[in-house]
C-alpha cells in the first residue's frame, strides 16, 4: 500500500507538468499566435483590428451566455455578428443572471469553460467576486461614459432596463389602470396579479431591492405587509413569460415586468401596456469577458460589435434600450425612459444588486412564503 | 433451466488445480467477458454513488468546491417543516396520479382486451405514439389547455357567467390531473398482459350463471387483475414519485413543492448553488425509493401467484357488448382524445401564432408560419434537434449490446454474472433527478473537460437506462433454450462464435424493440439532462423547459410539432416491429 502511494506521488510531478504544457499548448495558441490571452483582449492600436480578424479565423467560433430573452434580441444580435463576420459561428445560450453565473462557475472548476462572453444586468458583482472575468479594452469604448464602465475595465454597460407594471389592456382599462404603486393596493386586483419570484436582477426582488432603497426598509415593509394580502402570483420563470401570461389574460397585471417586453409584444398587435410609476428601477446591463477563454480573438470581436453603433442599432431595432450615447432609443420606447417623461429614477448599480440581495430576499420570504 | 454446459467451460477455462497464481492468471474461474463487465460496471455505478454522499456531507465554496464536512443538511432536513410538508405533497400527488393512471389504463385495457369494442386495436398505437411526445410538451399542452386563459376556462366561463377563470390549473388536482393522464398510456400497456394473462374462463362462467358484464367486471375481472394492478399501481406510484417536468412547470407555478423541485430548486435557484442541499435531498429520496421497490418487488412476486396462466390451453374470448359497444368506442375516442388529440392540437395552435393570446377568434386570422422558418433555420434549434438524435442513438447502442451479454452471462450462470445483474439493475434506484445530481459532482470533479459536453450527457443515460435494457434483455433470452447453444459448443464453436451467431440473431427480434424503446425514453427525458447539458449539448427536451421558461410559447409549440412528427416515425417502426414478430410491448 504504502509502496504503492509512493510510486504515485513521484509520478505526479510528471504527470501534472504535461497537464500544464498540455493546458498551455490549448490556450496560449500554437507558435503562430504568440500573444498571451490578456494580450489579446487588450490589444491596442491600428493593427488591431487586423490581428483580431486573423486570430478569429483560425478560432472560428464564439460562445456567449446572456440574459437577453432570444427571440427579442440575443438572436438578431448573434445573426447580425455572424453575417459581419461569416467566418465565426456564434454559440449563444439564454439564461437568467444566476444561472449564467452558476453555469460559468461550474464549468471553470470541470475545467470544462465553453463560455467566452457573459452579458445580463445582475451578473456583474458575482463574476467579479469569483474572479471570473478580466479586464478588457475596446476602441469603441471611447464613445462610453466614464460611469459606464468599470474603473478597472471588467465590465461595460452594454443596454439599459427599466421595470414597470404591464397590463392586459383588454381587461384593464387605461383610465382605470394603476399610475402608483400604491394603487396595486386597490381590493379589485386582487388574486389578478403576478410577479417573478426566480430571479434578484427582476420581478418581485428587484422591486423589492428598488423600494428598500428608494424609500427604506420601515415605508417598505408596512406597504408590502399590505401587497401580501392582495394574493399576488408568484411565477417561476422569466420575465418574459410573466408578461405573455397577462397578454393570455391568465393574469390581469404584472409586477416588475421588464418595461420594453410589453411594447415589443403591443406592436405586434398584443393587448399589452407597461406603465413606469416612481421611483422607477433602472439596471444596466454589462458585457464581461471571461478569463482561460478558448476563442480570444472572436470574443473581442464580438466585444467590438456588441458596444459598437452597429450593434447598439440591432438592440434598438428589437427594442430594447441601447447603451451607445449615440443610438437613441425608438420614438415608442419614450414612455418606458423616465428622464424622457421626468419621472424619477432609481438606478441599482450592479453593487447596489448584490449587496442587498440576502435582506430582500429574506424580507419576500417574510410576506410572500 | 440447465445450468452453462461444461463444454463451453472447457474451452475457456481449463480445470486448474494448481497453485494460487495459476489461477489469478485464469481469472479464479470467473469469464474474462465476465470480468471486463464488471469493471466498466463499476466505473459507472460507483462514482457517482460516492460523490452523492459526498455532496450531501460537504459545504461548498462560492466556485462550488466541497469545504467542510458538516450534518448540517440532513439536520435542516430534518429540523425544517417545510421538508415534512413537501414530503406530504410528494405522496399526495405520487397517490392520486398513480391512482388516476391506473384507472384510465384499466378501464381502456378492459375495453381493448376483452370486449368487442370498435376501434380497440387503434389503441396501442395510440399508446405507443403518446410514448414519443416528451412529457415536458405533453405537460405545457395541458397548461395551455386547462390555464386560466386556456379554452377549458373559456367555455366554463361562458357557461358560468364567471368574470374569474373557474378553475385554477396550478393546484394540486391540476398535477395529478396532467400526470396521471400522461402515465395512462403506460399503465394500459401493462395492464392489458395482465388482463391477458388471466383466464377468461372464470368470467365465462359468471356470465352463464346470469351476471352481467358489470359484475362479472367487478366481481372477477377486477378481483383476478387486482394483485397486478396493485403491483402496478405501486411502479406508477414511484415513478410519479421520481417525476419532475409536472412538479416543475405546474407545480413550481402554483406554489406546490415536491421533493424533485426542491432538489431542483436548491441547485438552481440559490447562488452559489446549494449543492449539499440538493445532496441530502437526493439522499431521503434514494432510500425512499429504495424501500418503494424492496415492496414493489414483494407486491409483484405476490402477484405472479394469483396469475392464471394454466397449462390448458386458453384464450381469452371477447365480450360481446351489444349496443353498450358504441359507449366504450366512445370512451376510446374519448382517451384518444385526452392522449393525443387535444394536446396536439394546442401545440399545433400555438406554433402558428406569431404571439400567444389563448384561442380566440381574433387569432384565426394572425395564422403565420415564422416560428417553423426559425425551427428549420441553421442554429440552436436544428443543433439541438441533432444532439438529440446522437444521444438516442448512441445510448440505445450502447445499452443494448451491454445488457444483453450481462443477461446472457447472469441467465446461463456465469460464475459472478448474479452480479453483472445486479449492478446493471441497480441504477433503477436512483430517480432521474438524483442521478442528475450525482453525475453532475461526478463530471465537476474531473480533471480532465467533460462537464457540459454531450458524451457526459450520453454516459449518465446509459447508466440510466441500463436497468430497462437488462429487463428487456433477460426476458428475451430466457425463451431460448440451451440446446442450441449446446449444440453450437459441440460443433466447436467458443464462447463469442455462440454468443454473436447463435444467441444475438435469435434474440434479434426482441433486441430491435429494445432498441427503439430506449431509444424513445432516452429523447423524452428531461430531469437528469437539465443539470448536465452545455450549450454546446443542448437537446430537444431540455430547449422545450428552457422555452416555456423564457417565454418562447410560439416557437416552443413549433420545435414540438417537428420533434412529435419525427417521433411518430420512430414510434411506428416500433409499432411494426412489434407486429411483425408478435413481440411483447412491455
Amino acid at each position: 500500500m504504502s509502496r504503492l502511494g509512493r510510486t504515485i506521488n513521484k509520478n505526479r510531478p510528471t504527470v501534472l507538468t504535461g497537464v500544464l504544457v498540455a493546458t498551455a499548448i490549448a490556450f496560449g495558441g500554437g507558435p503562430a499566435l504568440a500573444l498571451t490571452e490578456a494580450e489579446i483582449v487588450n490589444l491596442k492600436g491600428p493593427e488591431r483590428q487586423k490581428i483580431l480578424v486573423a486570430g478569429a479565423r483560425k478560432e472560428g467560433t464564439v460562445v456567449w451566455y446572456s440574459a437577453m430573452i432570444i427571440d427579442q434580441a440575443l438572436r438578431p444580435v448573434s445573426n447580425a455578428f455572424q453575417k459581419k463576420y461569416p467566418f465565426i459561428k456564434v454559440t449563444y445560450w439564454r439564461g437568467n443572471s444566476r444561472k449564467i453565473l452558476q453555469k460559468v462557475l461550474a464549468e471553470k472548476r470541470a475545467n470544462a469553460l465553453v463560455a467566452d462572453i457573459v452579458e445580463g444586468s445582475g451578473l456583474a458583482k458575482g463574476m467579479l467576486k469569483a474572479n471570473a472575468v478580466q479586464p478588457f479594452s475596446s476602441p469603441e469604448l471611447a464613445a462610453y461614459p466614464k460611469e459606464y464602465i468599470h474603473p478597472k475595465r471588467l465590465w461595460v454597460t452594454s443596454r439599459f432596463r427599466y421595470l414597470s407594471v404591464a397590463y392586459n389592456t383588454k381587461l384593464v382599462s387605461k383610465s382605470e389602470a394603476p399610475k402608483s404603486y400604491e394603487d396595486l393596493l386597490n381590493p379589485k386586483w386582487k388574486g389578478r396579479m403576478a410577479w417573478r419570484t426566480g430571479a434578484s436582477s427582476s420581478g418581485a426582488l428587484l422591486m423589492i431591492t428598488n423600494w428598500r432603497t428608494a424609500w427604506g426598509d420601515k415605508k417598505t415593509e408596512a406597504f408590502l405587509k399590505k401587497l401580501a394580502k392582495q394574493d399576488v402570483t408568484p411565477v417561476q420563470a422569466s420575465n418574459r413569460t410573466v408578461v405573455n401570461r397577462v397578454i393570455e389574460g391568465e393574469y390581469w397585471i404584472a409586477i416588475g415586468a421588464s418595461a420594453h417586453h410589453p411594447i415589443i409584444s403591443a406592436k405586434k398587435g398584443a393587448p399589452v401596456y407597461s406603465q413606469i410609476m416612481p421611483p422607477v428601477p433602472g439596471l444596466n446591463g454589462t458585457i464581461m469577458v471571461l478569463n482561460g477563454i478558448k476563442h480570444p480573438y472572436a470574443a473581442m470581436l464580438l466585444v467590438d460589435f456588441v458596444l459598437s453603433e452597429e450593434g447598439q442599432n440591432v438592440l434598438r431595432q428589437a427594442n430594447y434600450l441601447p447603451a451607445h450615447p449615440k443610438v437613441a432609443p425608438r420614438p415608442e420606447m419614450k414612455i418606458i425612459v423616465p428622464r424622457l417623461v421626468g419621472m424619477e429614477e432609481n438606478f441599482i448599480t450592479p453593487a447596489i444588486l448584490f449587496e442587498n440581495r440576502k435582506q430582500t430576499r429574506a424580507m419576500f420570504n417574510k410576506y410572500f412564503k | 433451466m440447465t445450468t452453462k454446459p461444461e463444454a463451453i467451460d472447457s474451452l475457456w477455462m481449463p480445470k486448474e488445480t494448481a497453485g494460487f497464481w495459476r489461477r489469478a492468471r485464469s481469472g479464479f474461474g470467473y469469464s474474462p467477458a465476465v470480468i471486463i463487465l464488471a469493471g466498466v460496471l463499476l466505473i459507472l455505478i460507483v462514482p457517482p454513488i460516492i460523490f452523492l454522499f459526498q455532496t450531501s456531507f460537504y459545504t461548498t465554496t462560492f466556485a462550488g468546491e466541497f469545504d467542510k464536512f458538516t450534518f448540517g443538511f440532513y439536520t435542516e432536513l430534518v429540523t425544517n417543516p417545510r421538508f415534512f410538508n413537501n414530503f406530504v405533497n410528494t405522496t399526495v400527488y405520487a397517490v392520486g396520479s398513480a391512482a388516476f393512471a391506473i384507472a384510465l389504463g384499466t378501464a381502456q385495457a378492459w375495453i381493448v382486451e376483452r370486449t368487442n369494442t370498435p376501434f380497440r386495436q387503434y389503441m396501442f398505437l395510440v399508446a405507443i405514439i403518446s410514448l414519443g411526445i416528451p412529457h415536458v410538451l405533453y405537460t405545457i399542452a395541458w397548461l395551455l389547455i386547462m390555464g386560466k386563459a386556456g379554452p377549458v376556462n373559456d367555455i366554463l366561463r361562458a357557461i358560468t357567467g364567471a368574470e374569474e377563470a373557474v378553475l385554477n390549473v396550478y393546484s394540486m388536482w391540476g398535477m395529478i390531473l396532467i400526470e396521471g393522464v400522461g402515465f395512462a398510456p403506460l399503465a394500459f400497456l401493462l395492464l392489458s398482459s395482465v388482463f391477458r394473462s388471466t383466464d377468461a374462463s372464470f368470467e365465462e362462467a359468471s356470465m352463464m350463471s346470469g351476471a352481467g358484464i358489470s359484475q362479472t367486471f367487478r366481481h372477477i375481472t377486477a378481483r383476478l387483475a387486482m394483485p397486478g394492478i396493485m403491483a402496478l399501481m405501486l411502479l406508477i406510484f414511484i415513478r410519479a414519485f421520481e417525476s419532475f417536468e409536472v412538479p416543475a412547470l405546474v407545480g413550481l407555478a402554483g406554489g406546490i413543492n415536491v421533493l424533485t423541485t426542491d432538489i431542483y430548486e436548491s441547485i438552481h435557484m440559490e447562488m452559489p448553488p446549494n449543492y449539499g442541499q440538493s445532496g441530502a435531498f437526493s439522499v431521503v429520496l434514494l432510500l425512499w425509493v429504495v424501500v418503494l421497490l424492496y415492496w414493489y418487488n414483494r407486491l409483484s412476486r405476490h402477484a405472479e401467484r394469483f396469475q392464471t396462466i394454466t397449462g390448458k390451453g386458453y384464450r381469452p374470448r371477447q365480450m360481446d357488448l351489444g349496443k353498450w359497444r358504441y359507449l366504450t368506442a366512445g370512451l376510446l375516442v374519448l382517451l384518444f382524445l385526452l392522449i393525443i388529440g387535444l394536446p396536439v392540437s394546442i401545440v399545433l395552435w400555438a406554433s402558428l401564432q406569431p404571439y400567444y393570446e389563448g384561442v380566440t377568434a381574433g387569432s384565426l386570422g394572425r395564422f403565420t408560419l415564422d416560428n417553423y422558418v426559425e425551427v428549420f433555420k441553421a442554429g440552436s434549434f436544428r443543433d439541438s434537434i441533432l444532439n438529440t438524435l446522437i444521444l438516442g442513438t448512441a445510448t440505445a447502442t450502447a445499452v443494448v449490446p451491454f445488457t444483453a451479454l450481462c443477461a446472457w452471462l447472469a441467465v446461463r450462470r456465469y460464475k459472478g454474472g448474479w452480479f453483472l445483474d445486479q449492478m446493471a439493475t441497480m441504477p433503477l434506484i436512483f430517480p432521474a433527478i438524483v442521478m442528475g445530481v450525482a453525475f453532475l459532482q461526478v463530471f465537476l470533479n474531473m480533471p480532465f473537460a467533460l462537464y457540459g459536453t454531450l458524451l457526459s450527457v450520453v454516459i449518465a443515460s446509459v447508466v440510466r437506462e441500463m436497468p430497462y435494457g437488462m429487463r428487456y434483455s433477460y426476458a428475451g433470452l430466457l425463451q431460448i433454450h440451451t440446446e442450441l447453444e449446446e449444440a453450437s459448443a459441440v460443433s466447436g464453436a467458443g464462447e463469442v462464435g455462440t454468443f454473436l451467431r447463435i444467441v444475438i440473431p435469435l434474440v434479434a427480434p426482441a433486441m430491435i424493440t429494445c432498441w427503439l424503446f430506449l431509444f424513445l425514453i432516452a429523447v423524452r427525458a428531461v430531469s437528469m439532462p437539465i443539470l448536465l447539458v452545455g450549450p454546446n449539448s443542448q437537446i430537444v427536451a431540455v430547449t422545450l423547459f428552457d422555452l416555456w421558461e423564457n417565454g418562447q410559447v410560439t416557437e416552443l409549440a413549433a420545435m414540438g410539432m417537428a420533434w412529435m412528427a419525427l417521433m411518430t416515425v420512430v414510434s411506428c417502426l416500433f409499432y411494426i416491429i412489434v407486429r411483425r414478430y408478435r413481440l411483447s410491448l412491455h
